[in-house]
């Protein structure tokens, strides 16, 4: 296959899709440490307990489980990355074979982010807000 | 095994190619060098002089400590000592090191004829150099830093810390992060322009992801660190109060800075160690390494969790537990890929047939000790551990495993596997094993009786203890082990001296190894390559398609290289290559004289020299004439 023309199947799974595949669950354990950690420690900081109006482990929870909503649909998107790409491993297409490596590289790495936004998050469980 | 991959030297196209690229050699051309072999190899020689010091204040800190109640060094020359030593070995020894093997090896590894800014990378080296200088000069004249590596405030602020030596730390630590962070743009640039056709990212050598990883984690990192130093710089000297909490300033702000910098640096100077490791052993165990994937997996995810973990070093801070416990969990599940990468290498050794060279066994050393440096590293993400034993020798005990285990180890194997590529001469076998088992014998004797001193309760950054405690034995036997190891990084040096001034001339792959450095010749030529590669699989060498294109494809004529896409490697064309220039040692020249001006207090010179460096960059950034083929913005055989 000449090299430079872009494949169909290569271009359907090549899009905006295939990079939240990969970095889906990277970015939303970045906004869930932001969001938890900040809200927590800057609170506490100040001597609050509640954030306009909201108490301060409710915004902590909403950082913990919305992130992790993402992070799984990053896993379900790299999942059917990787279905359709990894029939075409064997072949020497560039394009497929780099298609195939960020999608098995999502499945992998989504997996990671989402059990280290359910270990932290699981703390909710045991400590109250500010507790020292 | 010899492969033909080389076109015959003699056809002319190579011969105006030789041409091309030549350097007479001159001082004139040693200071306006922008070869990347050339400037990988400076940056190696002079990281590793920088090592030689630190290791002196090592050995002094450690025959201090021999015994109780030693009077060798005074306290405030100890507190130099170590702090000299710790930010030298981090700062001057390991990162440039390693920029120094992907300096040379990157562009190799991907079949390119350079970096792909050799200015900058050039500029680079001189920053580097002469930041390192200030710093250790600073160290004889009796004014280095000493309020520890990480340079807590407020100790480091003023009034604790009057004199110079905290300026140097600030003003050097800056001027080094000017160096670091364009060697780390260079080398993400490089790898994703200037790969050869045909190597998509899933045929990208693990050396070179590594390299990129690490390179992006100093693009994000560095940029705390900065901001910590110059706004300590601006607290001592000009009496602002970012530091101070009874003027509205935060002290626990140096801590949160520096760790969101410091842990990722961690992995900064572990990664391109573990790319080195993924290299070596293919050719040792004649096959490629288990995995991929997940490898390449492992270095992202890495690269991007090192981010999330800096609380870690503030467990004993007070913050409340919920917020450690984010940092907890990503601090114990990061192991996952680092383990990824252990059995991963563990599965290459076990389906490969070994042969125990000299850089194989760095390489198995570095495993054992990598391990058990990551198993009392775990240890610490347990909060309650951590408490416990923060700041006593099992801390130091800890960090040298993972520093020295993971990184120097790593580094030797991988000055003996490329010593023939660097130098074009072999290695004295025997010698090289000794050397083995004396840094391997040593490094265990000095190191593991500290874990042992630490729990039984001995701080770190003490100048001396009184006897009684239990300590004295471990002490005693740490310094013996740390002079074993003395000597066998000094057989080390001299293997390598040795091989260059006498050693047998080395074949272009010794090794039978499978990236594309081992394609060109020992050393390579000033062009890399005079056929750019075209690359058909992830072992370009073991792979008979690309080893054939090497061999019949065209010579790419001039002082070009050729431009690919970022993901998948397609070839977009060639574009001219800069000259030497003596602009980049000029430009850094004058940046050291902004240093200095600072540092002495001496604004009329920083601002001199400021207005220097300006016209300086203003003259290396003045377009010069070319077509847009030259300037490689015209694209071939595509509309524009
Ligand atoms: C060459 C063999 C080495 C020996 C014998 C050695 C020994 C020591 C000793 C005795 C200390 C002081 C402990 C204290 O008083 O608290 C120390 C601290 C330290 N070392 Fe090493 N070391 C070696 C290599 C390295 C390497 C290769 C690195 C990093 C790449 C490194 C990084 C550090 C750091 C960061 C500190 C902490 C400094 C501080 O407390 O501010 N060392 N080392
Ligand atoms: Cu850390």
């Amino acid at each position: 296959m000449d090299p430079t023309e872009t494949s169909p199947r290569a271009r359907r799974v090549g899009g905006g899709l295939l990079w939240f595949a990969a970095l889906g669950g990277a970015l939303s354990w970045t906004v869930h440490l932001f969001v938890a950690w900040a809200t927590d420690e800057l609170a506490c900081a100040s001597g609050h307990t509640t954030l306009a109006g909201f108490p301060v482990k409710g915004v902590v929870t909403i950082g913990v489980v919305l992130p992790a909503l993402v992070a799984a649909a990053a896993l379900a998107t790299a999942w059917l990355a990787w279905r359709r790409t990894s029939a075409a491993a064997g072949e020497d297409d560039p394009r497929m074979g780099r298609a195939a490596l960020l999608a098995v590289v999502g499945l992998a790495a989504n997996t990671l982010f989402l059990a280290i936004i359910i270990a932290g998050g699981v703390s909710l469980l045991v400590f109250s807000a500010c507790q020292r | 095994m010899t492969v033909q991959t080389e076109p015959d030297q003699r056809r002319p196209e190579v011969a105006e190619l030789e041409h091309a690229w030549h350097e007479r050699p001159s001082l004139r051309t040693w200071l306006s060098t922008v070869d990347h072999k050339r400037i990988g190899r400076r940056y190696m020689v002079t990281a590793g002089v920088f090592f030689a010091i630190a290791g002196v204040d090592a050995i002094i800190m450690r025959t201090q400590l021999s015994r109780p109640n030693n009077g060798l060094v005074t306290p405030e020359e100890f507190n130099q000592l170590f702090t000299m030593h710790g930010t030298a070995m981090i700062f001057l020894f390991a990162t440039p090191m390693f920029f120094g093997f992907g300096n040379f090896l990157v562009p190799l590894m991907v079949g390119a004829r350079d970096m792909a800014f050799p200015r900058l990378n050039a500029f680079g080296y001189w920053v580097f150099l002469g930041a390192g200088s200030v710093m250790f000069i600073s160290q004889f004249a009796g004014a280095a830093p000493d309020g520890g590596w990480f340079a807590y405030v407020p100790l480091t602020d003023r009034p604790y810390s009057p004199g110079r030596n905290l300026d140097v730390y600030a003003l050097g630590l800056l001027f080094l992060g000017v160096s670091t962070t364009i060697g780390a743009i260079n080398f993400i640039v490089t790898a994703l322009k200037m790969r050869a056709p045909g190597m998509s990212l899933n045929r990208v050598p693990l050396f070179v992801w590594a390299m990129v990883g690490t390179s992006f984690m100093v693009v994000f990192a560095l940029p705390a660190l900065n901001l910590a130093n110059a706004m300590l710089f601006l607290d001592r000297r000009f009496g602002t109060h970012f530091f101070d909490p009874t003027h509205g300033g935060n002290s626990l702000l140096w801590q949160h800075l520096f760790w969101v910098f410091g842990h990722p640096d961690v992995y900064i100077i572990v990664m391109p160690a573990l790319g080195i490791v993924s290299s070596v052993l293919p050719g040792f165990c004649r096959r490629g390494v288990a995995a991929y994937p997940l490898m390449v997996l492992a270095l992202v995810t890495i690269a991007i969790i090192s981010f999330g973990v800096w609380v870690h070093h503030m467990f004993a801070t007070g913050l409340p537990f919920l917020s450690y416990s984010f940092f907890s969990a990503a601090s114990t599940l990061i192991t996952i890929p680092s383990g990824i990468q252990i059995f991963a290498w563990l599965a290459t050794m076990l389906r490969g047939r070994i042969i125990a060279g000299v850089p194989f066994l760095f390489a198995v050393g570095f495993i054992v000790n990598f391990v058990l440096g990551g198993f009392t590293g775990v240890m610490f993400a347990m909060t309650v551990f951590d408490q416990q034993v923060t700041d006593s020798y099992f801390v130091v005990a800890h960090f040298h495993y993972v520093l020295f285990g993971g990184a120097v180890f790593p580094l030797l194997a991988g000055v003996y596997y490329w010593l023939p590529k660097f130098t074009g001469r072999m290695f004295h076998n025997g010698l090289g094993k000794w050397a083995f088992w004396l840094v391997f014998i040593g490094f265990n004797t000095t190191f593991f009786p500290m874990h042992v001193s630490g729990l039984l309760g001995m701080p770190r950054r003490v100048y001396t203890y009184p006897t009684g405690l239990g300590w004295d034995p471990w002490n005693l036997l740490a310094t013996i082990g740390a002079y074993v190891l003395a000597l066998g990084l000094i057989l080390v040096a001299t293997g390598v001296v040795q091989a260059i001034r006498r050693g047998p001339a080395a074949p272009d792959d010794p090794w039978g190894a499978d990236t594309l450095e081992w394609a060109t010749s020992s050393p390579p030529r000033p062009y890399n390559f005079a056929v750019i590669p075209q690359v058909h699989s992830l072992h370009p060498v073991w792979d008979e398609r690309s080893r054939e294109a090497m061999a019949t494809g065209d010579v790419l004529a001039g002082h070009r290289a050729v431009l690919t896409s970022e993901l998948d490697g397609d070839r977009e064309g060639p574009v001219e290559m800069p000259e030497s220039s003596l602009l980049p040692f000029a430009a850094a020249l004058g940046l050291l004289f902004v240093v200095l001006g600072l540092l002495w207090g001496q604004y009329w010179l920083a601002v001199l020299a400021a207005f220097a460096v300006f016209i300086t960059l203003a003259r290396w950034l003045w377009p010069p004439h070319r077509t847009p083929e030259e300037a490689g913005v015209a694209r071939e055989g595509r509309a524009p």
